[in-house]
Parts: structure tokens; sequence; C-alpha cells
């Protein structure tokens, strides 16, 4: 074992430059301003002043916290009959729908996204249809619903694939046994179902929450410039204002959302296997 | 021993087809950054055939951004920025003068696009292509009228409201507010600038706006909306495809732009950079440019050949920019622009 604990460390190399280095600039970055000649660097807390006294970033991240929410839940509510429904398919059948679920995955973000815009515009596919049955039509791009309907789409995935491999791998004895003890299917569901396709549930709503909090290709695309999110905010103080400190500060106020909330259902799912252990 | 010997001869397999490949191509090869979207069909390939030699294209998204590239050493023989930053990179000394004896097609130029204030005796950039700033619109559901009567402050006319496109640019949007209220688009006063950004979050409050960048070019030709701004060069094309659109520029003033070849210090290759230059004033390059693209020509006979009743822009308002004492170039003003990209990010996320 000892002689292969060497193999790691290239990996460690580079895990430094490319993980470490950068977190540690924008750490770097956050605290500081540009100074004057003799000293590049003066500390401050200014960009993190910035961002909280003003009301109209406070609001941009509360939208993106929202959205992020609304996606989450919607991802849930349709990822888990959906991944429930595969997994108890027969053995065939499920690679089918698993291969119809990740094939969408197969084609660039970007481009599925621009997909929806041609879908959704005044005179696109869904207004065409519209019109044909006489239904006058109505704006659906650069609204709220283009925005969180883009996000359920892109990211629907993970949730489905994270719930159905939970639940494949739940012993069915487990069902069997709940049955000979009495309980009916919606008993056994509550019981035994549910509570082992959690995890699933867990690391499926950290697929979909993180990537859609800090999302900005999608509302900039489906929501038109003016729906400003968290992730907008921060592309624009880097390619537009060139305001390095304040993107780097808005950053890492995202970084510690985004850890709070990974410590969280983190905790969740500790409490839930130490419970079911005391069971 | 024998499994060195395959692996000494895989190498080399490996390595003779790339001597041969390095051997051929011995072509000269130009570097050229520019605007997206900015050649007409067939201008570089008969550069290329005319001169032997492959030109290598790279687009960037604005000036800031072939700004940042530039700056970190990247090495191109011919930039073409507009003239605000050709103002920034003369400031900073990143340019090298043209050579004139091999530009000798500069006497083609019209007279509005030489000698201007970022340049004045053009030793360092020859103007691209040229226009300015306004509204389009469609006419069927806008009344000119109120477009000669409020200018850009249209924009706050409840009669448009919901069908309104917002240029996401605060270079241009700050520009009309400014204009609207009186004042220069290069004004540094921070009332002023103060005024222009309450009268922009007025826009995005009461009028429900769509911000968009290139998507209007589209969306506009479609007819989606009623009116928006839009550059000049843009609005002559999508009018040419589609006679229910037209173009007004205020009274008030707008911004007028020019986008112009520049050769940096650090080309690799300033005397085919100075030749691509001189093949650009050509007529019959400036054509093909005008008519792929629509942005106004620099050349003098070509801007009267596309205004003339054959030409394709024949009557076409946008096409021509116009001289008016209100217009104004943009000046580089490193605190503007970080002022104005900071209120800009505002004005959007308070818009409903």
């Amino acid at each position: 074992m000892k002689s292969f604990r060497k193999m790691t460390y290239p990996y460690v190399v580079w895990i430094s430059f490319i993980v470490v280095a950068p977190m540690f600039l924008i750490l770097l970055y956050a605290f500081t301003k540009e100074g004057n000649a003799v000293m590049d660097f003066v500390f401050t807390l200014d960009n993190f002043k910035k961002f909280f006294v003003d009301s109209v970033f406070i609001d941009v991240l509360l939208r993106s916290l929202r959205v992020a929410l609304v996606t989450t839940v919607l991802c849930i509510l349709i990822g888990y009959p959906a991944g429930y429904f595969i997994a108890k398919s027969s053995e065939g059948v499920k690679m089918r729908w698993v291969l119809l679920i990740t094939f969408p995955t197969w084609i660039n973000m970007l481009v599925r996204t621009y997909a929806w815009v041609g879908i959704l515009q005044d005179d696109g596919i869904v207004n065409n249809i519209l019109s044909i049955i006489g239904v006058r039509s109505i704006t659906l791009l650069h609204t709220e619903f283009a925005v969180i309907l883009g996000m359920v789409y892109n990211f629907l995935p993970f949730m489905i694939l994270q719930i159905y491999t939970a639940l494949t791998k739940m012993d069915n004895s487990l069902l069997e046994a709940a049955a000979d003890l009495g309980a009916d299917r919606v008993r056994s569901f509550l019981k035994v179902t549910l509570p082992l396709s959690l995890p699933g549930v867990l690391s499926g709503i950290t697929l979909v929450f993180l990537p859609a909090v800090s999302s900005f290709f999608i509302p900039k695309l489906l929501g038109g410039g003016q729906y400003v999110m968290v992730g907008n905010l921060i592309e624009s103080q880097f390619l537009t204002s060139g305001d390095w400190n304040f993107g780097s500060a808005i950053s890492l106020i995202m970084v510690i959302i985004i850890m709070i909330s990974l410590y969280l259902t983190k905790k969740v799912d500790k409490t839930e296997l130490t419970e079911r252990r005391a069971n | 021993m024998k499994k060195r010997l395959i692996a000494a001869t895989l190498l080399f397999g490996m390595l003779i087809p790339m001597l041969l490949m390095s051997g051929c191509g011995k072509k000269e090869v130009l570097k050229l950054y520019l605007p997206g979207e900015y050649l007409g069909d067939g201008v570089i390939s008969g550069f290329e055939k005319a001169y032997n030699c492959k030109v290598i294209i790279e687009n960037f998204d604005s000036n800031e951004m072939m700004y940042t590239k530039i700056s970190a050493g990247d090495s191109y023989d011919v930039l073409i920025p507009s003239d605000y930053m050709i103002e920034r990179l003369l400031k900073e000394d990143q340019l090298q003068k043209l050579d004139k004896s091999l530009i000798t097609n500069i006497g083609n130029l019209a007279p509005e696009v030489t000698n201007l204030s970022f340049d004045p005796d053009n030793s360092y950039s020859v103007p691209y292509f040229w226009g300015n700033v306004g509204i389009v619109y469609t006419k069927n559901r806008v009344d000119l009228a109120d477009l000669e009567k409020d200018g850009f402050g249209i924009f706050l006319n409840e009669k448009y409201k919901g069908n309104i496109y917002v240029y996401d640019s605060e270079r241009d949007m700050f520009m009309c507010a400014f204009k609207t209220l009186g004042y220069s688009c290069n004004t540094e006063n921070e009332d002023e600038i103060q005024e222009a950004y309450d009268w922009l979050v007025k826009i995005g409050k009461t009028m429900s706006p769509v911000y968009v960048t290139d998507e209007i070019i589209d969306n506009m030709l479609h007819e989606y909306e009623d009116l928006g701004i839009m550059y000049s060069g843009d609005a002559a094309y999508i009018i040419s495809e589609n006679p229910n659109l037209g173009y007004f520029v205020p009274e008030s003033g707008t911004n007028r732009w020019f986008d112009a070849m520049v050769i940096p210090k650090n080309a690799a290759n300033p005397e085919l950079a100075n030749k691509f230059i001189n093949y650009m004033c050509t007529e019959k390059a400036a054509r093909l440019n005008t008519q792929g693209v629509g942005y106004a020509s620099p050349v003098a006979s070509i801007l009267k050949e596309m205004t003339s009743e054959d030409g394709d822009y024949f009557e076409n308002e946008a096409y021509y920019p116009r001289t008016n004492a209100n217009d104004e170039l943009f000046h580089d003003s490193e605190y503007l622009r970080k002022r104005l990209s900071e209120l800009w990010i505002k004005v959007k996320a308070a818009s409903e």
C-alpha cells in the first residue's frame, strides 16, 4: 500500500494549482483593493459592505435563492416519480430509460438552452401551435417562467438519476418483510422506500440547487438582460466593470452560502441515518 | 530490448510527419483580431489570393475584451477597435506607426472619416467602418411625430410600454440618457450621471423593457416589438430586408463612432499588416465588405455607389451616418467606464 501512496503526489500538485490557488486568489481579491505604487494590496472590507448595504444587490441574491429553490422543488416533484418509475421497470426497459434521460446531456447545455429560445419566442413553436388553435400569442420568453423552465429542464436529469440510483440499490426483500408484517403499499412506501431513497434525494438537491443558484447563462438567454441573478452579477464585475475585487467578494459570499447549504444537507443526511439506526 | 525498439520506432514514426508538416506552410501569416460578424464574404479570400498568405481571424465581443487580451501580451498583426479604445491604446503606447508608403490607397477615404480627434493625421489608424446610434422602429406601429417630439425620450412614452428593446450596453444607453437630458456623453459630473441613472431606472421600472444585445437585430427584423436602440449599420441591414422598418436619430444628438484598423507594437508581421490595411482601402474590398455587413464604408466612391439609385442602400436612412453638431465621439475615460458599468448592473437589477 505504501508504495501506491506516492502516486497521489501529482494529484496533490494538480489540486493545489487548479483548486487551491484560484480559491486563494479569490480570497485575496475579496479582502483587498488596489493600493498605491508602493503596496499593491490594501486590506479592506468595503467590497462586502458594498454588497450588503445596497438593497439592489440583496434583491438579486434573494431572487437567485428563490429561483434555485423553486427549481429544486420542481425537480424533486417531477424527478421522484420518474426515478421511482424507472427503478421499478424491468431490467432492459430500465437501461433504455436511463439512456433517454442522459441522452440530452450529451449535447452542450448552452445549445439546448438556445433551443428553448426558439421554442418560446413570440413566433416560436409554442405560439405557432397556439395560433393554430386560435389562442392569442402570449409572451413566454424573457419571463421568470422561462428561466425556471430552462433550469428545471437542464438540471432535472441529475435529480432523476440520483433518485433512481438510490432506489435500485434498495433491497426488495425489505418491502416483502414490510408486507409480511402487515403494512399496506402506502405505509411500506412511507416507512421503507422513502427513507431509503432520501440520500439520493439529498445528493440530487445538491446537484440541482448549487448550479441553479449560480447559473448565469440561463437567466441571460431566457430571462433577458434585465433578469439579473448572482451569476450575472459576478460575470459583469469581471467582464465589463473590471472590478475584480467586488466580483471576488460576491463569489466568496456565494461560496459561503453554498457551504452552508452543503452542511445542512449533510446534517439532514446524518440525522436520518442515526435515527434509522436507533429505530 | 525488443519493447524499447518498438517504442523508438513508434516515436520516430510520429516525428517524421511532424517534421514534414513544419516544412510546408511557409506562407506568410496575418493575424487579424476584430469584432464578430464584421467581414463581408470574399474579402479575406481575395487578400489571401492577392498576397499568397494566410489570414487567421479571431473575434471579440467588446473593445474591453480585446484590451484585456492585448494587455496580457497576445500578439496580432491588425486590430479593429473603436475610436475611444484607439485613444487608450495610443495613450499607453501600444500601437505602431503605419507605413504610409505601403498604404497608397489612403486617398480613397471619405473626408468625414479622416483626420479625426483620436488620431489627427491618421498616422496610426485607418477607418474600417463608421456609424452612429439611433432608434429602429416599425413604421405602422410607431408615430414618427412621437419620435420627432421625444427623441430618445420615447422610451418613457406610455404608448409603447411593454414593446421596447433596450440595448444591453451601459455606454450606449447612458449616451441616450445624457443626450436626452442635454449633457455631453463624456460627462464626469456626478449630478449629471445620477440624473441619467434615474432616467434609465425609470424606464426599467415603468416601461417593462427587454434588455437585449445582438438578438435585437433578428427580433426587430421580425417586428416582435415596436422600437429599440440599434447601431446604424445593423439598422441599414434590417431595413434593406424589411421595408416596414425605419431608423431615427434624435436632433438632441447621438454618439458618432469609428472603428479603425491599427497595428499593435508587438505585431509579428507589420509589413503584411500595412498591405492588408491598404487592400481594405481598395474599392473592390470596400464594396464587398459594406455589402456583406451593412455598415457605412470609409471609401468615398463606395459610399456614393451604395446610396445611388442602383446601390444596395438606396434611400436607406440608416446607411449613411449624418453630420450634426450635437453628435459626439466617445472619449477614453477609465473613471466613466467603471462608474457606468457599476450603475448599469443596478439599472438592470432594478428593472421589473
